[in-house]
C-alpha cells in the first residue's frame, strides 16, 4: 500500500487528504480519507496522475482605461503545461473594450482549454473621466 | 564650465539652506553643492525638531550664543516662510533627589543664558501640565518649542532657489583646492568654483576641511535612532518631556517630543559608529527607546510605532571623552575666504539662522560690498498651507476653486492631489518619491504609503506619462521599479 | 449653498465584498442606499486579486476576485443601490453625518443608519521594526499585487517574502510566473499564516522554500535592497545567535498581517476591541454608536471574502431595519458580553441581547491543533459544541448558537480545547 498526504486546493477549506492505493493509482485502487466533499477523491487521483492547476494572469490591453486585463484558463489545465500556457498568454495583446467572459485565446498550449477574461476594461476616453 | 560664484555652500542641510536663504537677500551669486538628491536629507531631517530654549549650554559658548539668537530668528523666519512651529514648552523631569539638583543647575545655567520664565515645579504640577508624568519634580521651560525640521530646511532652500541660488544636487564634494583667485570644489562629477566657500557638510565637514587644511579636526559619527509614533499618541502629548541630563551623555537623553505634524518622536539613542553614512535602525534599540520613554511618560500606549529612522550627530568629542564640543567656525589666515562650520550638532537646528547671519553679515559682508536686494527684487516663496488643516468651510470653497483638492490621495495625512502636484513641481527640480513625501507628507503616515503610493504612481503614470523606471525613492541609485510587466512589442 | 446636506436611509462606506453585500441587502429590504467608495471601480481589493478561490460559499462556484466582485456589483446595481465612486469619506460623526470628497466637490450626507465596510490595510515595515537600512524595494504584498496586476509594473527580479499571509503566498507564485526569482518565504511563527492550499499551489509547486520560525534580522542596501539577513527565532520571537544566513535580493515583500482601517470609526467615538482592532458590535453588528454598523475586514480580519460578504449581508439588513423603523433597540441592561476563553483569540460579536435566539459567532483560535473542541458556554451551561478536525489561527471559525432561553447574565464564552 502506498500512502501520501495531499492538500486539496480546490477550495479554501484546503482538506488534508490521506491518500492510499495498491499498485498503480486509479479510480478503483484509490482510497481517500479527510475530504469534506466528493471532489476530493477526483482531485487526489489527478494529483497523483496529472496534477491540474488554473492559471490566472494578465494580458496587455491597448486603448483601455487600464493597462491590463486579467484572465484565467476556463478550467484547470495540466500543471506540466502551465509554463507553456503562460508564455502563449504573455504574447497576447487585447484591444479595448474587453468584457468579462470574452475568450482571449482558444486552446491554450494545446490543452483544448480557452483563456477567458476575468476583469475587462472600457475604452479610454482621451478627454475627461 | 560653470561660472565662478561669489559664494559656494557645501551641504544643503539646515545650516547650508539658512546660509543660501540669507545670501540671496543680497546681490551676489550663490551655489549650493549637495551630495544627496534633495536638501535636508541627513541630520537636518533626522533630529528631534526642537526649538531649544537655551538651558543646556554653558554660558559664553557659541552654542549658547547662537541658540539664543537663533531661536528668535528662527521663529521670525518661520512666520515669514509660513513654516509651522509651536512654542509648546518642555518639561525636564527628575525621578530622584540627585536629579532635582540637576534641574537646579540647568535652571541657573539657562538663566545665565537669558532664558526667561524657568520654573522648578512639583511632580503633581508637572502631571497637571502633561498627564502621565510620574516625576518628583520638573523644570518647566515654557520658551522651548517645536518646528518641522525638514519643512524648515526645504522652505529655506526653495525660497533661496526661487531667489537665484543655484543648487547642484546629487553632487558630492570630495575636495577643496585653492586656485588662482578662487577655490575649486571638486565633486565626483564636476568642479564648482567660488571666491568664498562655506563648508557646512555636516558629518563630512571635518574630512572635507582636511583636504585643504590638514589641521582641521576629525568628527565622530554618533547615531541617534528615533521611533515615530501614531497621531493617536500625539493627541495626548502637549509638550516635550526630557529626562534630567546625565553626566557625559553625548546627547540630551531619550526624550518624547510632539511633532508639528501631530505625531510623537521617541529618541534619540546614542551610539558612536564608524560609518558616517549610517542610516540603519536596530531592533534592540527600538525596544530600549520604548522602555526608557515609558519611564518618562506612563501614558505611552503600546503598539503605536509607525516608523523608525536614524540621524548622525557630528561629534567633535570622541567616544572616550563624551559630552559636547562647542561649534567650530574655522577660518585660517592662509585661507581667509574659506569657512568651515564643524561640529554643528544640537542645537544646530535652532542656531542655524543665527549662524547664517553671523557668517554672512559679520564675516563675508565685512569684506564684500554685496548690495542688499530691494523688496521688489525678492520673491518670497511661502511654504504651502496644508489643506487638511483648514476649516471645513474653507476646504469646501477651495475644492470648488481647485478641483484637485477634492481628490484626497493620502488618507492618513489628508494630502490632496493638488498638494502632490505642487510638491512635484518644486523649484529645486526634485522628482523623487522622497521629495514628494517630505514636501506633501504623503506616504508619511501610519500606512507608510500603502494607500497613497499606488495613487501617486497612477497620477504620475497617467498624467505625466512617467515610465516605471522613472520612479526613484531618493535618486537615480534608488529605483523603485524594474520596468513594465508586459510590453506591447513583447514576443 | 452649493452643497446642501443630502439625506438618505443607509450610507455604506466601502465598496468591497462586505460593503457591496451590505448595500445590496439593505436595498433589498427597501431602504434608499448610497454606497460610497474611494476607488473608481467598485469591488475593493478584489479587483487586484486576479487569482481564483473566491465564491465557493457565496455562489457555489470557484471564481477569481474580479469575477466575484462583478457579481456583487451587478447585484447591488440591480437592487437599486446608488454608487458614489471615486469619493472618499473624510469625516464621520456620531449623529451619522458624513463628509464626502471627490474632485471638485465636498459634500455632506446625513443617513438614518451607516454601515462601515472600509476594509483593512497592511501592516508595514514601520510597525514591525525590521532592523537595517531604508532602501527602495521594500513593499507590502498587497501593494506589490496592485503594482503588478493593476499598474503593469515589474517591481523586482529577486524577491524574498517576509510573512506567509495569503497575499504573500499568492504573490510568490504570481511573481514566479512573471519571471522573477522568489528565493524564500520567511515566517516568524512555527506554522504558516496562510491557507494550506496556498502553501501547496503557490510554494510547493514552484519549489519555493518556506522557512518557519525565521525572520528577517537585517535589510541591506543603502539605496535599493541588496540582500536580507535571515535568522531563526525562538519561541518568544527573539533572534537566535549564529543562525543567520544572507539571501541576496532586490525586493522584500511584507505579508505580515492586516489591520482593520478604523480611523473614521474613531472620529465618531466608536469603541474598538483591542483583540480585533475593529469595532465592538452586538449580535446585529451595531457598534456602541446608535445606527452605525460594522462588517467585513474593518470589523475583524476575515480569511475569505465570502465570509466578509456574508457578514455584510447581515449588517446591511440590520442597518435597513434601523433606518426603516423596524429595529427593536435593546437597552444596555439587556446586553451580555461575549468573550474569548481559553484557546480563542477573539469573538465577534462582542455582546448580544439576552433574548437573542439565534446568534452567529465568528472567531479564531490562538494556536494550531488537531482535533479541537469548541464550546460556547453561558454561565455553567453549554449552549453549543463543535468538533474541528483541525483548528488553525489562519482560518476563521463560525458557529451558530440557537436557544429559546435568555442568555445567562454573565454572558457567553467561547473556548477551544
Amino acid at each position: 500500500m502506498t500512502t501520501r498526504i495531499v492538500t486539496c486546493i480546490l477550495c479554501p477549506n484546503g482538506c488534508e487528504l490521506e491518500v492510499g492505493y495498491q499498485g498503480e493509482p486509479s479510480e478503483e485502487t484509490l482510497h481517500v480519507d479527510g475530504n469534506r466533499c466528493p471532489k476530493g477523491k477526483h482531485y487526489a487521483l489527478d494529483e497523483l496522475l496529472d496534477p491540474k492547476r488554473t492559471l490566472t494572469t494578465s494580458v496587455l490591453v491597448l486603448g483601455g482605461e487600464q493597462p491590463l486585463i486579467s484572465v484565467k484558463t476556463a478550467t484547470p489545465i495540466s500543471r506540466a503545461l502551465v509554463s507553456k500556457a503562460r508564455s502563449e498568454i504573455q504574447g497576447a495583446v487585447a484591444r479595448a473594450p474587453v468584457a468579462i467572459g470574452d475568450v482571449i485565446l482558444a486552446n491554450v498550449a494545446g490543452t483544448g482549454v480557452d483563456v477567458v477574461v476575468t476583469r475587462g476594461t472600457h475604452l479610454r476616453h482621451e478627454h475627461g473621466k | 564650465m560653470k561660472p565662478t560664484f561669489d559664494v559656494v555652500i557645501i551641504g544643503a542641510g539646515v545650516v547650508g539652506s539658512a546660509l543660501a536663504r540669507h545670501l540671496t537677500r543680497f546681490a551676489c551669486s550663490v551655489a549650493v553643492v549637495e551630495k544627496e538628491s534633495d536638501v535636508g536629507m541627513a541630520a537636518s531631517a533626522r533630529n528631534s525638531g526642537v526649538i531649544h530654549a537655551g538651558i543646556n549650554y554653558k554660558p559664553g559658548t557659541l552654542r549658547a550664543r547662537f541658540c539664543m539668537e537663533g531661536r528668535r530668528l528662527l521663529t521670525q523666519l518661520c512666520e515669514e516662510l509660513n513654516v509651522p512651529y509651536s512654542i509648546c514648552g518642555k518639561l525636564v523631569v527628575a525621578m530622584c533627589e540627585e536629579e532635582v539638583s540637576e534641574l537646579e543647575r540647568l535652571k541657573a545655567q539657562g538663566e545665565a543664558n537669558g532664558v526667561p520664565d524657568l520654573r522648578i515645579i512639583s511632580g503633581v504640577e508637572a502631571a497637571k501640565l502633561q498627564p502621565g508624568i510620574e516625576a518628583i519634580a520638573a523644570l518647566h521651560v515654557p520658551t522651548s518649542g517645536i518646528v518641522s525640521p525638514y519643512a524648515l530646511t526645504l522652505a529655506m532652500a526653495e525660497d533661496s532657489a526661487v531667489n537665484g541660488a543655484n543648487f547642484y544636487l546629487a553632487t558630492e564634494a570630495v575636495g577643496i583646492e585653492h586656485q588662482h583667485n578662487c577655490y575649486a570644489i571638486h565633486t565626483k562629477s564636476d568642479t564648482v568654483r567660488g571666491r568664498w566657500i562655506i563648508n557646512c557638510a555636516g558629518i563630512h565637514s571635518g574630512r572635507l576641511a582636511q583636504s585643504i587644511d590638514s589641521e582641521a579636526p576629525d568628527l565622530y559619527p554618533c547615531v541617534g535612532e528615533y521611533l515615530l509614533l501614531d497621531k493617536q499618541v500625539g493627541e495626548k502629548l502637549s509638550m516635550s518631556i526630557y529626562p534630567a541630563p546625565q553626566a557625559d551623555g553625548a546627547g540630551l537623553g531619550v526624550h518624547i517630543t510632539p511633532t508639528m505634524d501631530g505625531n510623537v518622536l521617541l529618541g534619540p539613542s546614542n551610539e558612536y559608529v564608524s560609518d558616517p553614512e549610517t542610516r540603519c535602525c536596530t531592533g534592540s534599540t527600538a525596544n530600549r527607546l520604548l522602555e526608557e520613554a515609558k519611564t518618562l511618560w506612563s501614558d505611552l500606549p503600546p503598539q503605536v510605532v509607525i516608523g523608525a529612522y536614524a540621524g548622525v550627530r557630528s561629534k567633535q568629542t570622541s567616544p572616550e571623552v563624551g559630552g559636547f564640543g562647542d561649534f567650530l567656525f574655522r577660518r585660517t589666515p592662509n585661507h581667509p575666504q574659506l569657512i568651515h562650520l564643524i561640529g554643528i550638532e544640537s542645537p544646530g537646528l535652532t542656531a542655524a539662522p543665527a549662524i547664517a547671519r553671523h557668517i554672512v553679515d559679520e564675516i563675508i559682508r565685512n569684506e564684500e560690498p554685496f548690495k542688499p536686494k530691494t523688496a521688489e527684487e525678492i520673491s518670497l516663496r511661502r511654504w504651502p498651507l496644508r489643506f487638511d488643516e483648514l476649516p471645513e468651510k474653507e476646504k469646501e470653497r477651495l475644492v470648488r476653486e481647485i478641483p484637485d483638492h477634492g481628490d484626497i490621495v493620502c488618507r492618513c495625512e489628508g494630502v490632496t492631489k493638488h498638494e502632490i502636484l505642487q510638491a512635484l513641481n518644486n523649484p529645486l527640480g526634485v522628482r523623487t518619491l522622497a521629495g514628494i513625501k517630505y514636501r506633501s507628507r504623503a506616504m508619511m503616515g501610519r500606512c507608510n504609503g500603502g494607500y497613497c503610493l499606488p495613487r501617486i504612481v497612477d497620477i504620475l503614470q497617467q498624467e505625466y506619462g512617467w515610465e516605471p523606471t522613472a520612479f526613484q525613492l531618493r535618486g537615480p541609485t534608488s529605483p523603485m521599479f524594474v520596468g513594465r510587466l508586459l510590453e506591447e512589442d513583447h514576443g | 449653498m452649493v452643497d446642501s446636506t443630502r439625506e438618505t436611509d443607509v450610507v455604506v462606506i466601502g465598496g468591497g465584498p462586505a460593503g457591496l453585500a451590505a448595500a445590496t441587502a439593505a436595498a433589498n429590504e427597501g431602504a434608499d442606499v448610497l454606497l460610497v467608495d474611494r476607488n473608481v471601480q467598485l469591488g475593493g481589493i478584489l479587483n487586484q486579486c486576479i487569482h481564483d478561490g473566491f465564491g465557493l460559499h457565496a455562489f457555489g462556484k470557484i471564481l477569481t476576485g474580479p469575477e466575484f466582485a462583478d457579481r456583487y456589483v451587478r447585484e447591488a446595481l440591480e437592487a437599486g443601490v446608488t454608487a458614489c465612486t471615486d469619493t472618499l469619506v473624510s469625516n464621520l460623526s456620531r449623529n451619522r453625518e458624513i463628509i464626502c470628497t471627490t474632485s471638485g466637490k465636498r459634500s455632506r450626507i446625513r443617513a438614518k443608519s451607516i454601515v462601515l465596510a472600509m476594509g483593512c490595510r497592511e501592516r508595514t515595515r514601520g510597525m514591525i521594526q525590521i532592523p537595517g537600512t531604508r532602501p527602495a524595494g521594500v513593499y507590502t504584498a498587497g501593494m506589490a499585487q496592485w503594482l503588478t496586476n493593476m499598474a503593469n509594473i515589474r517591481i523586482g527580479q529577486r524577491v524574498v517574502i517576509l510573512g506567509s499571509g495569503d497575499i504573500g503566498l499568492i504573490m510568490a507564485r504570481r511573481l514566479t510566473w512573471e519571471g522573477a526569482e522568489v528565493s524564500a518565504v520567511i515566517e516568524k511563527l512555527p506554522y504558516p499564516s496562510g491557507l494550506a492550499r496556498n502553501i501547496t499551489q503557490c510554494l510547493e509547486d514552484y519549489d519555493i522554500p518556506l522557512y518557519l520560525s525565521h525572520s528577517v534580522s537585517y535589510i541591506h542596501g543603502r539605496d535599493r535592497v541588496e540582500a536580507v539577513t535571515v535568522a531563526k527565532v525562538d519561541e518568544v520571537g527573539e533572534f537566535i545567535r549564529r543562525s543567520e544566513f544572507r539571501i541576496p535580493c532586490d525586493t522584500l515583500l511584507l505579508s505580515v498581517g492586516l489591520i482593520p482601517e478604523n480611523e473614521l470609526s474613531r472620529q465618531a467615538g466608536i469603541q474598538i476591541d483591542p483583540a480585533t482592532s475593529g469595532a465592538s458590535v452586538d449580535e446585529r453588528y451595531m457598534t456602541n454608536v446608535e445606527g452605525i454598523f460594522s462588517c467585513g475586514n474593518v470589523l475583524h480580519i476575515h480569511d475569505l471574502a465570502d465570509w466578509a460578504a456574508e457578514e455584510g449581508d447581515r449588517a446591511g439588513r440590520s442597518a435597513a431595519a434601523f433606518a426603516l423603523g423596524g429595529y427593536r433597540s435593546s437597552n444596555a441592561a439587556a446586553r451580555v458580553p461575549i468573550s474569548a476563553g481559553d484557546g480563542v483569540r477573539y469573538v465577534v460579536p462582542q455582546s448580544a441581547d439576552r433574548s437573542t435566539q439565534e446568534l452567529l459567532l465568528s472567531f479564531r483560535v490562538t494556536a494550531p491543533r488537531d482535533e479541537a473542541t469548541i464550546c460556547v458556554n453561558a454561565g455553567d451551561s453549554s449552549l453549543a459544541t463543535k468538533k474541528l478536525r483541525r483548528a488553525h489561527p489562519a482560518s476563521m471559525v463560525q458557529m451558530s448558537v440557537a436557544t429559546d432561553h435568555p442568555f445567562d447574565e454573565s454572558g457567553l464564552e467561547v473556548r477551544s480545547t
